[in-house]
């Protein structure tokens, strides 16, 4: 199934796709220090390992790896201490059995309590030692959040992640009119009223994107973080540690990129059936370009024009009949289109068990879809340097959309990408939809920018 | 109420006549073949069925590791669905840790805890039984899950609410369940059980701190036991509640709060890994000073050692929750905590290493599974130093990384371990020496398969790879290690099955043999196990061992010349006690322990399938407690006369009794682990 759809990555083109090459070659040939063989290792080759978490590229990341530098040089110098010196023993002290005298028996040693004494007290002060730059990091981890930065509400459902932004600056992610209680961003709303799942219906003036979390770099984003359903775990290796999502719960955490780039994650804490399909892209623009990125975001989608009388639809039109009859269950345009609404009058809750499903405004902006697994470009020679993020925008649209890997997923999602539409966990296949119906959908979904 | 005081000592002359009040409350005679296992109370068969059941179960997640691992061998692989896998790895976890670490942990306590305080029997010979069959027959229940609509596919920590009806509709969880919580009676019992043998049934002059450190490091276990798994019980009992009656207490909509799962499964969770690992530290601490020739370094810190990482173990579960957002105190306190547990730990690596140092070392086979253990475990506690600071573990948890920290601990740590054992205490339970050539082909397949498998996955997870995932995409980088992991994982394999062809090669060359007798102690080693014959007779010890010492046989053996250097005194095989067990009285097996086990089963598939089906599981459970307690208390056919049942009992430990007086000699040229096994094969 997947394998044959090449592009089955989350990476945009400014993260060359190497596949591992060279990667054994790279592997230290002499008898360089045990340290160096470490780092090298793990961070061998890293623009190939998108996840790799020995590269930090922000200043949350790096403050845990400066923390460990010091803590992994001295694990291995116990390493190389206990188990060479084990080994030396062993090898020393060895007696041949047919040189072995039962009546010369090694010295009687019972112990040495100073001995003993050093190797707990000792161990016990380099521990302690080791606790307060600990602790201190275990601080700077929390969110500090400060006026200015931007808010992101991250919320994990299976098998995608949604992110909320504050646009209008209320302090909420939701719609202040909406029933029931409201979580801010301080997660200080009235916690004896909430009701569960959340009530998240959007705010006109705030923006929902599925899928990938676009930030400023250069300055820290401050999350806030739930879960429609089961557990998550928010991870940009790259940008800063995991911190789960909880049903139920508000946590927060924070990313900050020093520069511009695709930073990927993975879903950190196992979630159900496609765990291992549920993906982050987490793209950080220069601040002009995410300015405008947000307007852009902020706009409507244009709904096709209704036909002249007499007239063929066009594909687009013909797409958003049907993508307002069965797309629109689930998936919401445009933030309840009253277009859509009048057409198909519909509640738009997902009928899942999680209660939502990506919010396809804007579509063709976003450079991956289905839980950040597929790339939605095709055609991109990923060692054009002129497509970086700097150009992010300009890839959205028809001409580089993959159309081939998108009518497959409209086609039959479950084949993708395991699913259980069943249960109300995931996109069904639609074996009634046409092969035209499936190719003015697509054809729909590309004026999404 | 008036307080009647009766005699403690049974009336003088004839026992007065006991009526069998039907023939089923009658005890079953000495039996043989099946019917001899199905009804034993002997601590020894019992332990010994532990053991086989544990590598029973050890093939059945064995299987699932090698179909994880080739499932990860390449990227973007189908030969595995996501629900197969998920299914797969969740069984892996529950079958590994329930049904063979811990198992094996109760068969070496079973089989020599009461040998190594001088006892005949647990204290509770019946309900020992019934905690083998509760473990036995929870575990097959929970693996028939596999064909009665698929298996848990929560993970073997099985997060709420991922673990509600409306996330893993299936039946697999409630086998989780069911099987879970009847392998847990298991447990507590035989925690009591253990310790009662421990506290009350100590040769005369075995003190606390004359224990061997092996009987030591089990207490400690049996304690963890007992207040570790009544938390999963309760947590197990919440979910069941839950998942079959519709209760909320991990219902999000209502208002349950996640987290509580959590901490109730990590507060179970996190001492036993420790009661997992202690039994093979106690294992090593015997192996160790039998073949370095000298004694333990240090037995106080290695006892105190132990009782420390027991009392801690229940302090640093919360490291198991840095991510989940508790708040930075509570993160910085168990981090702290958990930073100290190595210091107990590297303690015990420690005073292993400097009974090394200066010692004769006998590189048998024992002997270097317990020095892998070392060295292996070493590795797995530095890994584990890594990400018990808290901001490192956000990179690091639920990536391979700890994967291979734990395996390193698991495997490489408790299961080498618990291979030095079997070579050890092999001809103890069996009268007969494992092969060492084979025995060594054993060690080093699984060293390079073990390193091999669980080495990469540090690089892995470093290398961000999540874990529990069924499948990874090409571009992320994983390929290379994902592939070198599952060659190891295959040689992985066949060291292991190296040791089942180990134990049937040697048992055909010792009957080709004409059944030598190892002799009561073939390793000239150090505590009283070694003072009875081998194997140890149905009795044990003919006569009370009277304890001077830590390591009181071996002393016997040993004393200090003029010079003060020790010198061989007596060969073990002269002053070991005959076995010849003359008026001794020993508790005949029961029908009650199966069949009271064989109904919580019954009770549990009537929870998940259908009420009805409780009703001939209640009956079973009813009528077995009856008949527990009404069965008199000796089969009344026998006397008490140990040999009396000889003549109609041909199993094969009667055999040997001639023999072993022949035999006994064999002891100085198997000290050396070269066992005089014909057909060396390498």
């Amino acid at each position: 199934m997947s394998v044959s759809l090449t592009p089955t990555t989350s990476l945009t083109p400014t993260t060359k796709i190497r596949k591992g090459r060279n990667f054994v070659r790279r592997l230290p040939l002499g008898p360089t220090g045990a340290l160096a063989s470490l780092a090298l290792l793990v961070s061998a080759c890293a623009e190939d390992k998108p996840l790799n978490t020995f590269e930090p590229r922000g200043p949350k990341a790096q403050g845990i790896y400066d923390l460990m530098t010091p803590i992994w040089i001295i694990m291995i110098v116990v390493f190389v201490v206990v188990v060479g010196g084990t080994l030396v023993l062993t090898v020393i002290g060895r007696v041949k059995p047919e040189d072995y005298d039962e009546n010369d028996l090694p010295k009687q040693v019972h112990g040495h309590t100073v001995a003993e004494l050093a190797w707990t007290i000792a161990p016990a002060i380099l521990l302690a030692g080791v606790s307060f730059p600990m602790v201190s990091a275990i601080w700077d981890l929390e969110r500090d959040n400060k006026p200015g930065e931007l808010d992101v509400m991250v919320i994990g459902q299976q098998w995608y992640w949604e992110y909320r932004y504050d646009v209008d600056g209320d302090g909420f992610f939701e719609d202040v009119d909406g029933d029931g209680e409201l979580y801010g961003i301080e997660g200080d709303g009235d916690q004896d009223d909430k009701e569960w799942p959340l009530n998240l219906a959007l705010d006109d003036d705030d923006l929902s994107v599925p899928n990938q979390l676009v930030i400023p770099a250069g300055q820290q984003v401050d999350l806030t973080l739930t879960s429609r359903d089961v557990v998550h775990s928010f991870w940009i290796p790259r940008l800063n540690g995991k911190r789960d999502t909880v049903p139920g719960r508000l946590t927060f955490w924070s990313i900050d990129a020093d520069k511009p780039g695709e930073y990927n994650g993975a879903c950190g804490e196992f979630c159900g059936l496609s765990h291992a399909r549920m993906r982050m892209s987490v793209v950080a623009l220069p601040e002009a370009e995410f300015d405008q990125w947000l307007k852009n975001q902020m706009s409507l989608s244009e709904v096709p024009e209704e036909p002249a009388q007499g007239q063929d639809p066009s594909p687009e039109r013909a797409g958003y009949e049907v993508f307002a009859s069965q797309c629109a269950r689930c998936h919401v345009v445009n933030n309840s289109d009253s277009a859509l609404q009048e057409l198909y009058p519909k509640d738009f809750e997902a009928d899942l068990l999680s209660g939502a499903a990506p919010d396809l405004t804007k579509f063709a902006t976003r450079s991956v879809f289905a839980g950040a697994i597929f790339s939605q470009y095709s055609g991109i020679d990923p060692d054009d340097d002129n497509l970086d993020v700097t150009n992010y925008l300009q890839l959205a649209g028809t001409e580089r959309l993959n159309e081939a890997l998108l009518t497959r997923w409209i086609k039959n999602a479950p084949e993708e990408k395991a699913m259980y539409p069943e249960g109300r966990r995931g996109m069904p296949a639609f074996p009634g939809l046409s092969d035209t119906d499936v190719e003015n959908l697509v054809a729909y979904l590309a004026t999404l920018d | 109420m008036a307080i009647v005081e009766r005699p403690l000592a049974l009336p003088e002359g004839d026992l007065p006549e006991i009526e069998n009040p039907l023939g089923a409350f009658s005890r079953p005679h000495k039996e043989t073949g099946i019917k001899d296992w199905l009804t034993t109370v002997d601590h020894k068969k019992i332990g010994i069925m532990y053991g086989t059941a544990s590598i029973f179960f050890m093939m059945i997640g064995g299987v699932a590791a090698l179909l994880i691992r080739i499932q990860l061998a390449t990227p973007d692989s189908n030969f595995l669905s996501a629900d197969a896998y998920n299914q797969l790895y969740t069984m892996h976890g529950t079958v590994m840790i329930f049904l063979v670490v811990m198992p094996i942990g109760a068969a070496f306590a079973n089989y020599l805890l009461p040998l190594q305080v001088g006892a005949r029997d647990v204290a509770f010979p019946r309900i020992n039984a019934f905690s083998f069959w509760c473990f036995f027959l929870g575990g097959l229940m929970l693996n028939t899950s596999w064909f009665l609509g698929g298996g848990p596919d929560g993970g073997w920590f099985n997060y709420a609410p991922n673990n509600g009806v409306a996330y893993s509709p299936s039946n697999g969880i409630d086998f989780w369940n069911v099987g879970l919580l009847i392998t847990g009676i298991a447990s507590l019992s035989g925690a009591i059980n253990l310790i009662t043998t421990v506290l009350n049934m100590r040769a005369p002059g075995m003190d606390l701190m004359k224990m061997p450190i092996f009987v030591w490091m089990t207490l400690v276990t049996q304690f963890l036991l007992l207040f570790a798994i009544p938390i999963i019980t309760t947590a197990q009992v919440l979910l069941l509640m839950d998942r079959l009656f519709g209760a909320n207490f991990f219902n999000v909509e209502q208002g349950a709060d996640p987290l509580l799962w959590q901490h109730l499964f990590w507060i179970f969770g996190h001492p036993e890994v420790y009661l997992m690992i202690l039994p093979a530290f106690g294992i090593v601490s015997e192996v160790i000073p039998a073949f370095a020739r000298k004694p333990i370094f240090g037995y106080p810190f290695m006892v105190f050692s132990g009782v420390a990482i027991g009392f801690m173990g229940f302090g640093v579960w919360a490291h198991h929750m840095f991510v989940p957002g508790m708040g930075p105190l509570s993160v910085s306190a168990f981090a702290v905590a958990t930073m100290f547990i190595a210091v107990p730990t590297g303690v015990k690596i420690l005073n292993w290493v400097a009974t090394l140092w200066g010692g004769k070392l006998i590189l048998n086979t024992a002997m270097l599974f317990s020095i892998g253990l070392i060295t292996q475990f070493t590795v797995g506690g530095l890994s584990g130093v890594s990400h018990a600071l808290a901001p490192s573990d956000t990179q690091q948890t639920d990536t391979y990384y700890i994967v291979a920290h734990f395996h390193y601990v698991l495997f490489g740590g408790a299961l080498f371990g618990f291979m030095a054992g079997f070579y050890f205490w092999w001809p103890k339970a069996f009268g007969y020496i494992l092969n060492e050539a084979w025995g060594k082909w054993n060690f080093w397949v699984m060293v390079v398969g073990f390193n091999l498998t669980f080495g990469p996955m540090h690089i892995l997870g470093l290398q961000g790879m999540p874990r529990r995932i069924h499948t990874y995409d090409a571009a992320m980088g994983f390929n290379l290690w994902n592939l070198v992991a599952t060659i190891g994982s295959m040689i992985l394999a066949v060291g292991v099955l190296l040791f089942v062809v180990n134990a049937l090669v040697s048992l055909r060359d010792w009957k080709n043999a004409g059944r030598p007798n190892p002799g009561p102690d073939p390793w000239d080693a150090r505590t009283i196990e070694w003072s009875i014959q081998s194997p140890a007779p149905e009795h044990n010890f003919d006569y009370d061992p009277q304890i001077v010492s830590v390591d009181d046989w071996w002393y016997q053996k040993y004393a200090e010349d003029e010079t003060g250097r020790l010198r061989k005194v007596a060969h073990g095989a002269d002053i070991a006690q005959p076995g010849n067990g003359e008026g001794v009285h020993l508790p005949a097996p029961s029908y009650w322990p199966i069949l009271l086990a064989a109904s919580l089963p019954l009770l549990g598939y009537g929870l998940i399938f259908s009420l009805w089906l409780t009703i001939p599981g209640g009956f079973l459970l009813v009528v077995s407690m009856f008949g527990w307690a009404l069965e008199p208390a000796d089969d009344l056919d026998l006397a008490h006369d140990h040999d009396d049942h000889d003549d109609h009992d041909d199993h094969d430990d009667q055999d040997d009794h001639e023999s072993i007086v022949e035999t006994a000699s064999a002891e100085d040229t198997a000290l050396v682990g070269d066992a005089p096994s014909p057909g060396d094969t390498a």
